[in-house]
């Protein structure tokens, strides 16, 4: 049972993290598609700059510069070029995926994994059976609280959620929507370089090409499902990993009898049905969440 | 026609913008950028045997990407060009498989028709449920591609595993040579016979037909078509399915032409490229085989990279990737410097 939780919890947690950030864009009326490339950019930095200074704090920076930058170039294209956020979302997904083989392929000359001497401090002996999880899982928790506070409870978050779902109302109360999303984006950067660096440095300590194999897609799904709110959204996330998770160890178990490939459809048909129910809820057009935005 | 003119030169600007972000992506991973986008070239077009190799990545690519530009020109942005391109592949390999021992001459074409079917399937519940309750399709398909890429692997792994095979790979059972339409090569009679059917077919539709204007009205204004009496859910829901149907059609192709089988997650960018090549061409369908050759060259050139430049094939999905973060892009300033610049020259044309 503990290795169980364990388990999901380390499946978890960067899903967790990305989920957020994609819970941040949604508010603030970005459909954020990129998350899986600014996840990836994250976990690459992170293992590529423990290898090149030694110095985790060095490549936890550049990680967190990285994913912002990208995550700026994605708010570039959507508001100031005026492009589709789906289509150019999918481009900075690829642009991650291809630009860390490329780096990789560049800087270590061989498409073989690469491994850190160390990654990111552990927990330790005084949490028991948790003593080999990382400090980002330890926070989760504290993280997903403050994002709350900041956006339920704070006039920052309102005035997000107003640049999302009602610009123009936004910018009649004098704020500037396409600033909110640029903090909005940003902010995300930082949340994703954090899931990147916990799926990269929190266990494994490796990256290999493509290690994300689309968790940004499925942390997206945990946007949608969870009503974007950053405790349902969270929620949504582990119930993902929870079912991963079950997935690995009934095929362990019961062999190739247990389809595991139809149980890890589940988030997208979830997605769909979230989608669905919003559309239903609150009118086609306005589920959509575009705004202004939408434009082509 | 300045208009036109002003429409090709602003896709032009953002190719060529986005060509510039992968030359700065390149240099900062330490390859020359010169030295790379001249082994692209060489791989896509100038070696001996390039260009038929660009066509033969092209044709698929063309065959969806009409359909998707069709389904975008109604005012639909299905961007699940990939699932429906898989579903395509699936069904027309049960077919095959349940048919197994009839003449080619029915086999071959009815596993077409099938393979269409299950493309337009899989289009069909996300258009259904875009026009009867509004739910975004974006979402929907974009899902349908992750579903579709599981149901593959499911199906390549389960039951139309091929039994004789190792255990690792996952594919179906070969086809009899006797069913294929095309060598390994990709290239033949047949399939550059369906890739013209399906332009000119496509062609007229848009171009000389009323449900083409309707669909381009409709596009741009709903509301407007509707008040006219166009039927727009009707509208709607046979371009999902002619979509559908096409990307289908290319993903049989693929099956019963260079595969020969039907391989677990082949072509994983298919269809993502494909919608790219429709937006690069503005949705039009002589465009669309322009770009289709475009990319299809990229593609090709993504297998010469490594083998014959040492240079990795990711170079190739960094410039498609850089290609969609800007195609879409619709800059008010870009257009007026356009304007300006275009003015000028023709101005400069007309003077004495």
């Amino acid at each position: 049972m503990n290795d169980l939780v364990v388990a999901i919890l380390r499946s978890g947690t960067p899903l967790v993290y990305v989920t957020l950030a994609g819970v941040v864009a949604q508010r603030a009326g970005i459909w954020h598609l990129g998350l899986e490339g600014v996840m990836i950019i994250g976990a690459a930095s992170t293992i590529i700059g423990i290898v090149l200074t030694g110095s985790l704090g060095l490549a936890l920076i550049a990680a967190v510069v990285l994913c912002v930058l990208a995550s700026v170039l994605l708010w570039f294209t959507i508001e100031k070029l005026k492009a589709n956020p789906i289509i150019a979302g999918l481009g900075l997904t690829g642009l991650g995926v291809g630009g860390t083989t490329l780096a990789s392929q560049s800087i270590f000359g061989s498409q073989a994994s690469i491994t850190a001497p160390f990654g990111l401090p552990r927990l330790g002996e005084a949490f028991g059976p948790f003593a080999s999880l990382s400090v980002l899982v330890a926070a989760m928790p504290f993280v997903v609280a403050l994002l709350w506070v900041l956006l339920r409870r704070t006039r920052f978050g309102l005035q997000l959620a107003a640049s999302g779902e009602h610009p123009f109302a936004a910018r009649g109360a004098g704020v500037e929507p396409a600033r909110m999303r640029l903090f909005a984006l940003a902010f995300g950067g930082v949340l994703a370089a954090a899931g990147g660096a916990e799926l990269a440095a929190g266990s494994l300590q490796i990256f290999a090409q493509n290690m994300t194999a689309g968790r940004g897609f499925m942390a997206f799904a945990a946007v949608v499902f969870g009503v974007s709110h950053p405790i349902g959204a969270a929620f949504a996330a582990m119930f993902f990993s929870l079912v991963g998770a079950l997935g690995i160890r009934a095929q362990l178990v019961f062999g190739d009898a247990v389809p595991h490939d139809l149980l890890l459809a589940l988030p997208y048909i979830a997605t769909v049905f979230g989608v669905w129910l919003s559309g239903r809820l609150r009118g086609g057009a306005a589920s959509s969440a575009f705004g202004e935005l939408r434009d082509y | 026609m300045n208009s036109n003119f002003i429409t090709i030169l602003r896709a032009a600007v953002f190719v060529v913008l986005a060509l510039a972000l992968c030359g700065v992506i390149f240099e900062f991973a330490g390859y020359s950028a010169p030295a790379m986008f001249t082994s692209i070239a060489e791989g896509a077009f100038l070696r001996s045997g390039g260009l038929t190799q660009s066509l033969r990545w092209a044709i698929p690519l063309f065959i969806t990407a009409v359909g998707v530009g069709l389904s975008f020109r109604c005012g639909f942005f299905n961007i699940g060009a990939q699932g429906q391109f898989y579903a395509g592949a699936i069904a027309a390999t049960c077919a095959a498989t349940w048919l197994d021992g009839a003449p080619a001459l029915v086999l071959v074409p009815l596993s077409l028709v099938a393979g269409m079917a299950g493309g337009a399937l899989w289009a069909l519940w996300p258009g259904l449920l875009r026009l009867r309750s509004g739910t975004d399709e974006t979402i929907t398909t974009l899902m349908g591609n992750f579903l579709a890429t599981l149901l593959l692997i499911y199906v390549t792994t389960g039951p139309l595993k091929d039994p004789s095979g190792s255990g690792q790979q996952s594919s179906s059972r070969p086809l009899a040579a006797a069913y294929r339409i095309s060598n390994s090569l990709g290239l033949s009679p047949t399939i550059i016979a369906v890739a013209v059917v399906v332009g000119v077919l496509m062609w007229l539709l848009v171009n000389r037909s009323a449900f083409g204007v309707v669909a381009s009205l409709a596009g741009r204004n709903p509301v407007m078509v509707r008040w006219q009496g166009a039927k727009v859910w009707w509208l709607g829901l046979s371009s999902f399915l002619l979509a559908g149907g096409l990307a289908g059609l290319a993903g049989t192709l693929e099956v019963f032409g260079p595969n020969g089988r039907l391989v677990g997650g082949f072509l994983p960018a298919h269809g993502f490229t494909a919608t790219l090549i429709a937006l690069v061409a503005n949705l039009s369908v002589g465009g669309t085989a322009a770009a289709a050759l475009f990319f299809g060259g990229l593609a090709s050139a993504a297998l010469y990279l490594p083998i014959m430049a040492g240079l990795p094939s990711a170079a190739i999905d960094i410039i498609n990737a850089a290609i969609a973060l800007f195609i879409t892009a619709r800059s008010a300033r870009v257009d007026r410097v356009l304007g300006r610049l275009t003015g000028l020259a023709s101005s400069r044309g007309k003077a004495p």
